[in-house]
């Protein structure tokens, strides 16, 4: 799987888990980008991630990210 | 705002900016009490921290630390369904036995007293309630002393001549709260709530957040009954989903709390359960959000 189908699935976890269909995620966002992308949600998005995807993360990972793109970039890692 | 919490509200900002949305949404339920309360507060609490060559940039790292745990744990509550410990030597080696364990978490517990809203609803709700039972309190026993903030507030209401006897299993949290409250009304007793009996009865006994740390609270609520004398009266508070470090016992939802409550022989006086996030109770159930319980009980029956 590409990193842009890869976004374009994480754009619809977003946007599933935080509930704004006006979501339009690229590899630069952050959480200062994304009003409700707040430590609770964030976690709720990790789990829906890792379950859409059939991977786990590690907390050195999810704490690591610091923009959508590095998310993506695990995910690649992971199954490729 | 007022000058410390300004200073904590704005750091936590820089270190971590994720969260810090979170405590926002929480300070819109914030009123004046909540302003003069935590002022006086971190105003103690900042002195206390000097006295012991440290900052309010140390503890808020040791928040920032917990919170990283909390995450962890719920990340892994989410995946399982559990809490990552289920018995006590699970976690007396993972925490309680490591001191450098114990002391960011108690700082960080201590920070969450007031950057938590359910915290502080649960605390106002405790200390407006309490006046009600005061002149019926001869003994006061409380079981989990923690960081002494209750303690210290109980000791502005109770009648002086009542006495007041502090029960914990942990020498850290002894030691922090004897540096928050220096008052020789009370008696600190380091030791297992189980193995405790000094042949009193106590007319109030309070219990914060302790019955998510044990493996049976049905054994201990059994206990607190004994100790209570027949009209006394029980405040205990815990969380339903609160994935953290030392949290052995899960509550999927306040019925089981209820049923707990009902089995160890008490009826509920007063109760209030608060969620822990800014969110609706569909979306609070949908991602397990915790919610912080808490009841005024009383024996059902009071010959017993």
């Amino acid at each position: 799987m590409d990193k842009s189908e890869i976004l374009r699935i994480v754009n619809g976890v977003f946007i599933d888990i935080l509930d704004d269909e006006n979501i339009v995620l690229t590899d630069e966002t952050t959480a200062n980008d994304v009003d409700e992308w707040d430590s609770l949600n964030h976690i709720q998005l990790v789990v829906a991630i890792e379950r859409q995807f059939r991977i786990r993360f590690n907390s050195q990972e999810i704490q690591r990210w610091n923009n959508v793109g590095e998310m993506v970039n695990s995910i690649s890692a992971k199954l490729n | 705002m007022q000058q410390q919490l300004g200073y904590i509200y704005d750091r936590i900002e820089t270190l971590s900016p994720m969260h810090s949305k979170k405590l926002k949404k929480n300070m819109a339920f914030f009123d004046d009490r909540y302003l003069e309360l935590a002022d006086t507060f971190f105003n103690k609490y900042t002195r206390i921290l000097q006295a012991q060559n440290k900052t309010l940039d140390y503890s808020i790292d040791c928040y920032l630390q917990m919170i990283a745990d909390v995450n962890s744990e719920t990340i892994e509550f989410l995946r399982t369904g559990k809490y990552t410990s289920s018995t006590f030597d699970e976690v007396n080696k993972r925490v309680y036995a490591r001191p450098e364990t114990m002391e960011y978490y108690m700082h960080g517990l201590i920070m969450s007293q007031f950057l938590w809203r359910h915290h502080y609803q649960m605390f106002n709700y405790f200390i407006t309630t309490l006046p009600q039972y005061v002149n019926v309190i001869k003994h006061y026993l409380e079981v989990g002393v923690g960081h002494g903030f209750y303690l210290s507030k109980v000791l502005e209401v109770l009648n002086p001549e009542s006495s007041i006897t502090a029960v914990d299993i942990s020498e850290t949290s002894i030691a922090l709260a004897k540096s928050f409250i220096n008052d020789s009304r009370i008696d600190f007793i380091l030791k297992d709530i189980f193995e405790f009996d000094n042949h009193k009865k106590y007319d109030f006994i309070t219990l914060g957040e302790v019955l998510e740390h044990v493996e049976d609270p049905l054994k201990l609520l059994l206990k607190l009954n004994a100790l209570l004398s027949p009209d006394g009266v029980l405040f205990f508070t815990t969380p339903t989903n609160a994935p953290a470090i030392d949290h052995i016992y899960l509550f999927n939802n306040v019925d089981e709390i209820r049923l707990l409550i009902k089995a160890a022989g008490f009826q509920i006086e007063s109760e209030m359960a608060i969620l822990s996030e800014d969110v609706s109770p569909e979306k609070a159930e949908k991602y397990k959000v915790a919610v912080l319980y808490g009841a005024f009980i009383k024996k059902s029956n009071p010959t017993n």
